[in-house]
């Protein structure tokens, strides 16, 4: 275990948190009766900023109705509690549900939408609850409701403002907590892997569609429990407090502090609410002021208020250590016993694919042996990638069938054929940006369920020793590759071929038993080369069957026992490297023509 | 039957005014992939903007139209010059800067004109039409005709002349655009004025329809964009039946739900939206691996 610097980092963390504590209990002995009341409004906001975070800036998902979620819960509580009759905290328990389900509801169009689309539509769902809010008797219109009774906790009147801090702040802590105990752990790295590539996150096992309807319950969590503590605290609820205006008032508070970052979220979520209420006799020069400083933050700083540390340290590293950081050597695998062959690993039987009317893939047939080093080549456009997009789950084939070990696995998911053992590599390279190298192979590495997120809830302990076990798999997997050095960086900033070797320990990361490798060599210098046929080797020596797609005919002549060449969407030729080189069918297509085949064999720039 | 068709037609002028918007959205969108969420805003600059010439300087309707126009058309070159940095990059980033946007124009137009929004008298005081038993505004007729007039504008000017001719192939693909020469940025600072432009056309008429005030460009903004999203995003046909669509879905849900015809409106949209996500002349987009 090689972690030098963090005992230090990590006292100064720690003195930073205590005194943070002391500091936020000392508060309202500082304060008057109406500055304690803006310090209990802004905890609220902090609340849900912190879901909006964990919605937008961890899990990339657009969501615009965190304040409808707000206003769920404030107005269920309000509700229960006044025409219903029920105990406060029953009534906030129930409310928690009522805005759990609400967003389930606004959750669900993100699995067919994302983006612009999913932006739009969320916003469009809070629109039309405050129209409902406004307009059913019920709710008291835009009156609203008042003469909510005061949460009754014994010993402890929270009629008192000055006490009800005390409760915000005891649930702000906790909320702060579980929102970086989950960003740090499988669950958050799954969602953040999805954020910054979601077709990546899906071939490593990433229940994208799952990870989604988890973003917009957390956020309607957050969203819940803020209306309750509001509920209770102003003890009256009115449409005004709901409106778009304060959704992007949210969205500023976000941007400001910082959206991946959930300290960043509260920061900003508090030092807008207090400038807001600081400036309430200009509210529109406040207004005015905070749509530019979100302009400016967007354009200048988009990592907002909680990036800027993080740039200046970057900045600095950058100066210091140049070329410390170095690519070691790959440490093989383990040899396996070679299986009894013979068995077929992967069978692709008829596959045939359309993209409206043009026929990428026309009934394409050939199987695969196990433990075998399979190659797939053809010109450009042949139909290669778009093969590899079908066999891993990214495009349903129009018609066929693909089987794994006798299992026909046709038109699943990419994240159930991740579990299924398939892993794959990407062309142009789909490394979760955002995420550090370590990370990176974590996503891959942890194969628990997305539905085993309940375990947050009730047994966090068993969560953390899981996650440790991962991190100590992963120490040895960063080091096989030899990339153990760049655990920490990002992958952009790291050298073309040391990503592609980072992309290759990512999908061994996932133990797969059959590798598909798209262009594994492009773009290597011939040493990089050298080390890939290495690598690829010994991964097939540990049992794992690869298939690679490769221009490079030398790597693909020595590498491969078998090669299958398409041309124009079909199979022409598929046998033995030295066969498929001497078949005219497959002359025909590199060099086009009978008449360019008489010429000395100029090979193509491809052909090498 | 009657009833049916009177709703029908009651929609229909300011479901040309979504249109309108709608199309200042995909103008911006398919040029720069760019989801311009301070239209709506510059929408209501527009209102604004062409009611104060028409009303307290008392131009005739058309000049302060006009006027409109050019004001937003620079608001539109601004926003697109701020967001440049951002362009074909993050996207969320770029819809939370034009958020930003939108709440700077709606802070100004509150500080210029203030909170409360103004009634703005109709342009044209001939008698409502008969038609089939059936009445019609005139100042509708009028509305549909100018929105009519400025997509056979839009579309003459992208087929038909050198710009336009360009900006569809910045739209296509704008780094092969900068490859046969084109000024990519140029091209995309001329979308979005001609967009704001639309959007200040679309404002000027929409003020004797509505109530013109700062926080109309919120809820026009959403309308449009929502007929774009039905539409599909980018697509100029799909702009206008997008628009005509919300807006004679929002006459029926008024008609049937009263009060509750925004909740109705927008839950339609999102089954609508989820049902066929790239809308109705909207292109399957490929991921590519």
């Amino acid at each position: 275990m090689k972690l030098p610097d963090v005992p230090t980092g990590l006292r100064y963390r720690l003195a930073a948190l205590a005194v943070a504590v002391v500091l936020a209990c000392a508060l309202p002995y500082t304060l008057g009766a109406y500055a304690m009341h803006i310090v209990d409004v802004a905890i609220i906001f902090a609340l849900l900023a912190l879901g909006l975070g964990l919605a937008m800036g961890i899990a990339g998902q657009v969501n615009l109705a965190q304040v409808a979620f707000f206003g769920v819960g404030a107005y269920a509580t309000a509700l229960l509690t006044t025409e219903a009759g029920l105990g406060f905290w029953t009534a906030a328990a129930l409310a928690l549900l009522i805005s759990l389900a609400a967003g389930l509801l606004v959750g669900l169009p993100a699995l067919r939408i994302q983006s612009h689309y999913l932006g739009i539509v969320t916003l469009g769902l809070a629109l039309a609850f405050l129209n409902w809010i406004v307009n059913t008797p019920m709710a008291g219109g835009a009156d609203g409701i008042s003469a909510i009774p005061v949460p009754p906790l014994p010993g402890i009147d929270l009629s008192d403002e000055y006490l009800y801090y005390y409760l915000e702040l005891t649930v702000f802590t906790l909320a702060l907590a579980f929102g970086l105990f989950v960003v740090r752990t499988p669950l958050g790295r799954r969602m953040r892997a999805m954020r910054d590539d979601d077709l990546a996150a899906g071939a490593v096992g990433a229940e994208i569609p799952y990870l989604r309807m988890a973003a917009f319950l957390l956020a309607s969590a957050y969203g819940g429990v803020a209306g309750v503590l509001y509920a209770g605290l102003i003890r009256y609820v009115a449409p005004e407090t709901f409106s778009i205006a304060n959704m992007f008032l949210l969205l500023a508070m976000v941007i400001v502090g910082g959206r991946q970052s959930l300290w960043g979220c509260a920061v900003g979520a508090v030092l807008l609410f207090l400038a807001r209420e600081w400036l309430a006799d200009f509210a529109t020069y406040a207004q005015l002021g905070y749509g530019l400083v979100v302009v400016v933050m967007v354009v200048f700083a988009p990592t907002g208020l909680a990036g800027i540390p993080r740039r200046l340290r970057a900045a600095r590293e950058r100066r210091r250590t140049g070329t410390r950081a170095v690519l070691r050597d790959f440490q093989p695998y383990e040899p396996a016993d070679r299986a009894t062959a013979e068995r077929t690993e992967l069978e692709i039987r008829n596959i045939s694919k359309d993209f409206r009317g043009l026929r990428a893939l026309d009934d394409v047939s050939f199987s695969v042996a196990a433990g075998a080093i399979h190659g797939v080549v053809g010109p450009n456009g042949s139909g290669k990638t778009t093969l590899f997009n079908v066999i891993s789950g990214l495009y349903r084939a129009t018609g066929g069938a693909v089987e794994l070990d006798g299992q026909v696995i046709t038109g699943a998911r990419p994240y159930r054929l991740s579990l299924l053992g398939i892993a794959r590599t990407f062309q142009n390279l789909r490394l979760f940006e955002e995420l550090s190298v370590r990370d990176n192979i974590l996503v891959a590495m942890d194969r628990t369920r997305t539905r085993s997120g309940w375990r947050y809830l009730v047994w966090p302990v068993g969560i953390w020793r899981q996650d440790r076990e991962l991190r100590r798999g992963s120490e040895a997997l960063l080091s096989r590759f030899g990339i153990t050095d760049y655990a920490d960086t990002t992958p952009g900033s790291l050298p073309y071929g040391i990503q592609r070797r980072i992309e290759i320990a990512r999908a061994m990361a996932s133990r797969p038993r059959l590798l598909l490798l798209d262009e594994p060599a492009a773009g290597l210098n011939g040493e990089e080369v050298r080390q890939l046929a290495e690598i690829v080797r010994s991964i097939r020596g540990s049992g794992v069957t690869v298939v690679v797609i490769e221009h490079n005919m030398g790597l693909v002549m020595s590498l491969c026992e078998r090669v299958t060449v398409l041309a124009s969407g079909q199979v022409i030729a598929d046998g033995t490297p030295e066969e498929v080189v001497a078949s005219p069918a497959v002359i025909e297509a590199y060099l086009g023509g009978e008449s360019m085949a008489e010429e000395p064999m100029a090979l193509p720039t491809e052909v090498q | 039957m009657q009833i049916f068709f009177q709703t029908l037609v009651g929609g229909l002028s300011l479901g040309a005014v979504y249109a309108l918007v709608a199309m200042g959205f995909s103008l911006v969108y398919r040029t720069m992939g760019l989801v311009n969420f301070a239209h709506g805003n510059v929408v209501m600059i527009g209102a604004y903007v062409a009611s104060t010439f028409y009303l307290t300087v008392t131009l005739p309707f058309i000049p302060a139209m006009l006027i409109a126009l050019a004001v937003t058309g620079a608001i539109g070159l601004v926003i697109e010059r701020v967001l440049r940095p951002l362009e074909n990059k993050d996207f969320t980033l770029m819809l939370i800067g034009t958020i930003g946007f939108g709440i700077v124009l709606e802070a100004l137009a509150t500080l210029i004109w203030g909170a409360t929004g103004r009634a703005v008298r109709n342009p044209v005081q001939a008698a409502p039409v008969e038609l089939l038993g059936l009445r019609i505004r005139t100042y509708d007729l009028v509305v549909l005709a100018v929105a009519a007039a400025a997509t056979v504008a839009l579309v003459l000017f992208l087929q038909r002349t050198k710009r336009g001719a360009a900006m569809q192939a910045v739209a296509m693909n704008h780094e092969a655009a900068t490859a046969v020469g084109i000024h990519v940025g140029r091209s995309n600072a001329v979308a979005f004025g001609i967009g704001a432009s639309l959007a200040a056309l679309a404002g000027s008429l929409a003020g004797p329809l509505l109530y013109v005030s700062p926080t109309m460009g919120g809820t026009l903004g959403i309308h449009g964009f929502a007929a774009m999203a039905i539409g599909g995003f980018g697509s100029i046909p799909g702009a206008i039946v997008g628009g005509l669509s919300i807006g004679v879905l929002g006459s029926y849900s008024a008609g049937h739900f009263e009060g509750y015809s925004e909740l109705v409106t927008f839950l339609v949209f999102t089954v609508a939206i989820m049902i066929r996500p790239t809308g109705i002349f909207g292109e399957t987009t490929v991921n590519r691996a």
